[in-house]
C-alpha cells in the first residue's frame, strides 16, 4: 500500500501533473478510507503520510487528512471507486478555462476517455456542493475536471485513475500544439462528433 | 417500454393454464432483466422451505432489455430456480439463440409452474402457445431431441433436457440449441421433476430502441475496444477459454487431482493451445457475437461443441487426466445426456480420492479416463455408482464419511482457481450467493489478467472491496445481460450507458453497479430467508489449512476469515452476514423484508 502511494505520487510530481506540494491521492478500503496527509509532497511520500479514516465516520485520523478528504468520501459513496487521483494538469486547467468540455483530438483519448467534461463552483475546493458536483460528475465519467482547479479521476487502483489522469493531460497537449500549428483539421474518427455527446 | 416487452409468460403445467402477465415497470427499472428479474420474481413465486424437485418450485427463463437489440453478445438469457443441489437460489446463463428467440418472440420472461401429468414440452410460435405431448421424447439425448423439435429450423430453437434431467440427477443441465448448457446447480432436475421435457421457441418481434443514433455509436465502439483487446481479438477466438489452462497452471493456481495439488505436469497437453493444434475443426459463435470463442473439435470417435476451460480442468487436472481427447468425449457425452460439466468432472474427481484412499470401493481412479463414459451414463441414469454420483459430490463425500473431501461451496463444485493461490478468488467462492463460483465477480482480471490492472494476488487486505465491487458489477451484467467475455473489453461504463440508449432510462455507471448491489442483496435474503447463515460463507477445510506444497503458490493457504469480516463490513451488512436495515432501505429492498415480518 505504502509502494503504491509512493510510486504514484512519484510519477505524478516527475510527470509535471502536480506542483510540490498539490494534488492527493486516495484509495478505498471497504468503509475506511486511506488518503495522503494534508501538507505532505506526493513526490515525496514516507509511511507516515499515510492517514487511514472512515468512509462516512469521521475519526482522529481525520485531523491530518488531505483538506479535500470531504470530496473523495461523497465520491466513494456514490460511485464504485476504489481509487481517487486527483491533480493540476496545466494545459488541461489551461482548456478549463475557456471550455465546457474537453473533447480529445487525438486517437488514444479518443479512445479511453471519449469526452471530459469541465465543471465549475464558486468555490472549488473542499466544499460539499463541489463534492455533490464531482460526484454526480463521476457516476458518468471516469474523469473530470474542475475549472481552473484540476482534474479528479476515479478507477479500481491508482495506477488506473493515474492513467487516465496522464492520458487527459497528453491529450490537452496534442490539442494545444495542434491549434499552435493552426492548420486545417482533417477528421480521421468515424462517428467524431459523437464523441462530444458521451 | 424500450428494452422491455412489459410482458412475461406464465405457464401452470398442473392446470395446463397459460397466462401472459404484465411486466411492473418499477420492477424492470430496479432490477433489468435476466438474472435481477428472475431473483425478483422467485421471491414472489416461491414461498420458504419448498422443496426444490416438488410442483411448487418454478423455473423462470428470463432475458433483459439489451437481449436481441443487436448489441454485442446480446444474445444471452438466464434460468432462476430453487437449486435441487444446494438449496440456494440458483440461476444459470446460457449463450447461443434460444434467449434471443424468447425475446423476438415478445415476452421478457417464462414462468413455468407445477407439474404436467406426462411428458410435455411447450411450442411458443408465430401461431400461439401450446403444450403438447412428449412421450416420444421421453428418454432421448439432446441431440436427438432438439432435432426431433426441428432445432435447425432456421427460426426455431429449442431449449431441453436430457436422461439426466428426467432421472432427477441433482447436478442436471438445461441444453439450449442442442450443444449449450445452463448448468450449474441442477435446474436440469427441476425442469425433469415437472415432466417438462423441452420449450421450443420461434420469434420475430424486435423490442424497441430508445436513443437508435447513440446506439449506433456505443456499437461502434464498443466493436473497437473488443477488437484492441488481445483476450476478446486474439487469445480467446484462438484458443478458446481453455487458454486459460497454461496461464493459471503457470502461477500454481490450477487445483489438480481434487485441489490436493495446484499444479497440473500435463496441462500442456489438455490447454487451449494443444486444443487449436491438434483437435480444432472449426471456431463458432453466439449470436451477435464478434469474440467466436466456441470450439468445434473432433476426435477420432465425434466432432462435438467444446470443450470449455471449466470442462477441460474438470476432467483433466481435477481429475489428473492429460487425454484431451478422451476430455472431449466426455464434455460430448455430458452434453447429451445434460449434466453439468464441472459438477460431473469434480464429483468423479471426488469418487477419485475416496477410492484412492479406500472409504469407496470403486475403480475410479485419478488418471482412469477410460472410465468417464461408463460413469457418466451411470450418473444421468442413477444406476450403481452412478446413482451416488448423481447427488453431487457433497452427499457423496458425506455418505462415506469425509464431507472434507467434497470440493464445494454450499454444495456447489468449486470451478478451475485455487483459492490459495488467489486469495480474492477465495472469498469470491466463500461468499457466491449460488455457492461456488467464478462468474459472479472478475477476481481473474484483477488477480491474474491484469484486468484493469493487476494486484497482488497474495494480498489480503482490501480484497474485501474488490470482490464486492465486481460481484455488484456481474450482478448487473447477468440482468442486462450480455456475455462477461464482453466486460474483459467494454467497461462497466459502456454498458450503462448502452442500457441508457435501448431504454431511456437513464443509468450511470454508479446506479449499473447499484443495481448489481441490490440484485446482490436480494439473492442473499433469498438464501437467509432458506436457513443459510454465515457458517455457509466458508470453503472446504483443505483450502484453509493444507498449505500447497510446491510451485508458485507454496506455502499458502486461504486466509478466508479476516477477509469475510471486511467483506461483511463493506457490504454494510452484520457479523452474521445479514444485511442491515440502512443498507436494504438504500436498496429499496426493506419492503420485501417487511412483508416476511
Amino acid at each position: 500500500m505504502v509502494q503504491q502511494f509512493q510510486e504514484i505520487g512519484r510519477d505524478l510530481y516527475v510527470g509535471g501533473l502536480i506542483s510540490s506540494h498539490g494534488g492527493n491521492i486516495s484509495v478505498r478500503l471497504g468503509d475506511r478510507v486511506v488518503i495522503k496527509r494534508r501538507g505532505a509532497m506526493l513526490g515525496r511520500l514516507k509511511p507516515h503520510d499515510l492517514i487511514e479514516t472512515g468512509l462516512e465516520k469521521n475519526d482522529s485520523g481525520v485531523a491530518l487528512a488531505s483538506t479535500e478528504l470531504l470530496i473523495h468520501r461523497t465520491v466513494y459513496m456514490r460511485t464504485p471507486a476504489l481509487a481517487i487521483v486527483h491533480c493540476h494538469p496545466r494545459t488541461a486547467i489551461a482548456f478549463s478555462l475557456s471550455r465546457d468540455e474537453i473533447v480529445p483530438i487525438d486517437n488514444e483519448a479518443s479512445y479511453l476517455l471519449k469526452k471530459v467534461p469541465v465543471l465549475s463552483e464558486e468555490f472549488p475546493s473542499g466544499t460539499q456542493e463541489m463534492a455533490d458536483t464531482l460526484a454526480n460528475a463521476l457516476q458518468a465519467y471516469k474523469i473530470v475536471v474542475m475549472r481552473g482547479h484540476g482534474s479528479f479521476a476515479t478507477g479500481q487502483t491508482l495506477d488506473e485513475a493515474f492513467h487516465w489522469s496522464s492520458t487527459l493531460e497528453e491529450s490537452c497537449d496534442i490539442a494545444l500544439d495542434a491549434k499552435l500549428i493552426g492548420e486545417s483539421f482533417i477528421e480521421y474518427r468515424r462517428m467524431s462528433e459523437a464523441y462530444g455527446k458521451w | 417500454m424500450n428494452g422491455w416487452f412489459g410482458r412475461v409468460l406464465d405457464i401452470d403445467l398442473s392446470s395446463a393454464c397459460i397466462k401472459t402477465l404484465p411486466l411492473d415497470e418499477q420492477i424492470a427499472h430496479l432490477f433489468i432483466g435476466g438474472r435481477g428479474l428472475g431473483a425478483r420474481l422467485l421471491w414472489d413465486a416461491v414461498k420458504p422451505g419448498v422443496e426444490p424437485l416438488a410442483p411448487e418450485n418454478v423455473l423462470i427463463f428470463a432475458t433483459g432489455p439489451v437481449t436481441a437489440s443487436g448489441y454485442q453478445t446480446s444474445n444471452r438469457f438466464t434460468v432462476t430456480t430453487k437449486s435441487p443441489l444446494t438449496g440456494t437460489i440458483m440461476d444459470a446463463n446460457s449463450g447461443g439463440f434460444w434467449g434471443m428467440q424468447l425475446k423476438k418472440a415478445g415476452y421478457d420472461a417464462l414462468i413455468v409452474r407445477g407439474r404436467a401429468a406426462q411428458p410435455t414440452y411447450i411450442e411458443i410460435t408465430l401461431a400461439g402457445i401450446s403444450l403438447r405431448d412428449a412421450s416420444h421424447l421421453w428418454g432421448q439425448r439432446v441431440l436427438a431431441t432438439s432435432a426431433a423439435l426441428g432445432q435447425n429450423d432456421n427460426r426455431r430453437n429449442v431449449l431441453c433436457i436430457g436422461p439426466a434431467g428426467e432421472n432427477l440427477s441433482r447436478i442436471a443441465a438445461i441444453m439450449n440449441d442442442g450443444r449449450r448448457s445452463l448448468a450449474r446447480g441442477g435446474p436440469g432436475a427441476v425442469m425433469g421433476s415437472k415432466n417438462l421435457k423441452a420449450i421450443v421457441v420461434e420469434g420475430k418481434d424486435r423490442p424497441g430502441i430508445q436513443d437508435q443514433e447513440r446506439f449506433k455509436f456505443l456499437l461502434y465502439e464498443s466493436r473497437k475496444m473488443l477488437r484492441a483487446s488481445p483476450l476478446t481479438s486474439q487469445a480467446l477466438p484462438e484458443f478458446g477459454t481453455a487458454v486459460m489452462m497454461n496461464i493459471v497452471n503457470r502461477i500454481g493456481a490450477l487445483p489438480t487431482r481434487n485441489f490436493t495439488q495446484s499444479q497440473f505436469e500435463d496441462a500442456e497437453a489438455i490447454s487451449g493451445e494443444t486444443l487449436t493444434d491438434k483437435y480444432l475443426v472449426k471456431n463458432a459463435s453466439c449470436w451477435a457475437c464478434p469474440i467466436g470463442c466456441t470450439r468445434i473439435s473432433k476426435t477420432d470417435k465425434i466432432e462435438s461443441e467444446g470443450p470449455e476451460f471449466e470442462t477441460t480442468w474438470a476432467f483433466g487436472a481435477q481429475c489428473g487426466v492429460n487425454d484431451l481427447a478422451a476430455i472431449i468425449e466426455a464434455n460430448h457425452l455430458c452434453n447429451e445426456l445434460g449434466l453439468d460439466t464441472i459438477s460431473a468432472g469434480s464429483t468423479i474427481a471426488c469418487a477419485m480420492e475416496l477410492t484412492e484412499r479406500g472409504l469407496l470401493a470403486s475403480d475410479v481412479r485419478f488418471g482412469r479416463a477410460d472410465l468417464f463414459a461408463p460413469t457418466l451414463e451411470a450418473m444421468a441414469a442413477r444406476r450403481g455408482i452412478g446413482n451416488e454420483l448423481a447427488e453431487g459430490s457433497a452427499r457423496l463425500a458425506k455418505k462415506y464419511g469425509a464431507p472434507e473431501l467434497s470440493m464445494s461451496v454450499k454444495g456447489l463444485e468449486m470451478p478451475a482457481y485455487d483459492p490459495r493461490g488467489m486469495q480474492g478468488q477465495g472469498l469470491l467462492y466463500a461468499t457466491s450467493n449460488r455457492g461456488a463460483c467464478h462468474m459472479r465477480g472478475n477476481m481473474l482480471g484483477l488477480e491474474v489478467l491484469g484486468l484493469p490492472k493487476l494486484i497482488d494476488r497474495f494480498q489480503v487486505q482490501g480484497k474485501a472491496s474488490f470482490v464486492n465491487l465486481h460481484q455488484n458489477s456481474s450482478a448487473a451484467i447477468d440482468s442486462l445481460i450480455v456475455c462477461k467475455f464482453t466486460n474483459l473489453a467494454v467497461a462497466d461504463e459502456y454498458l450503462a450507458r448502452v442500457l441508457t440508449a435501448v431504454t431511456g432510462v437513464p443509468y450511470s455507471t454508479g446506479e449499473l453497479i447499484r443495481t448489481g448491489e441490490r440484485i446482490w442483496n436480494l439473492e442473499r435474503l433469498y438464501n437467509l430467508r432458506e436457513g443459510f447463515t454465515r457458517a455457509d460463507d466458508t470453503l472446504p477445510p483443505r483450502l484453509l489449512n493444507e498449505p500447497v506444497a510446491s510451485g508458485p503458490s507454496q506455502g499458502w493457504v486461504s486466509k478466508l476469515d479476516p477477509m469475510l469480516k471486511e467483506y461483511y463490513r463493506t457490504r454494510g451488512w452484520d457479523e452474521q452476514g445479514v444485511p442491515r436495515r440502512k443498507k436494504l432501505d438504500e436498496l429499496s429492498l426493506s419492503n420485501l423484508v417487511n412483508s416476511e415480518q
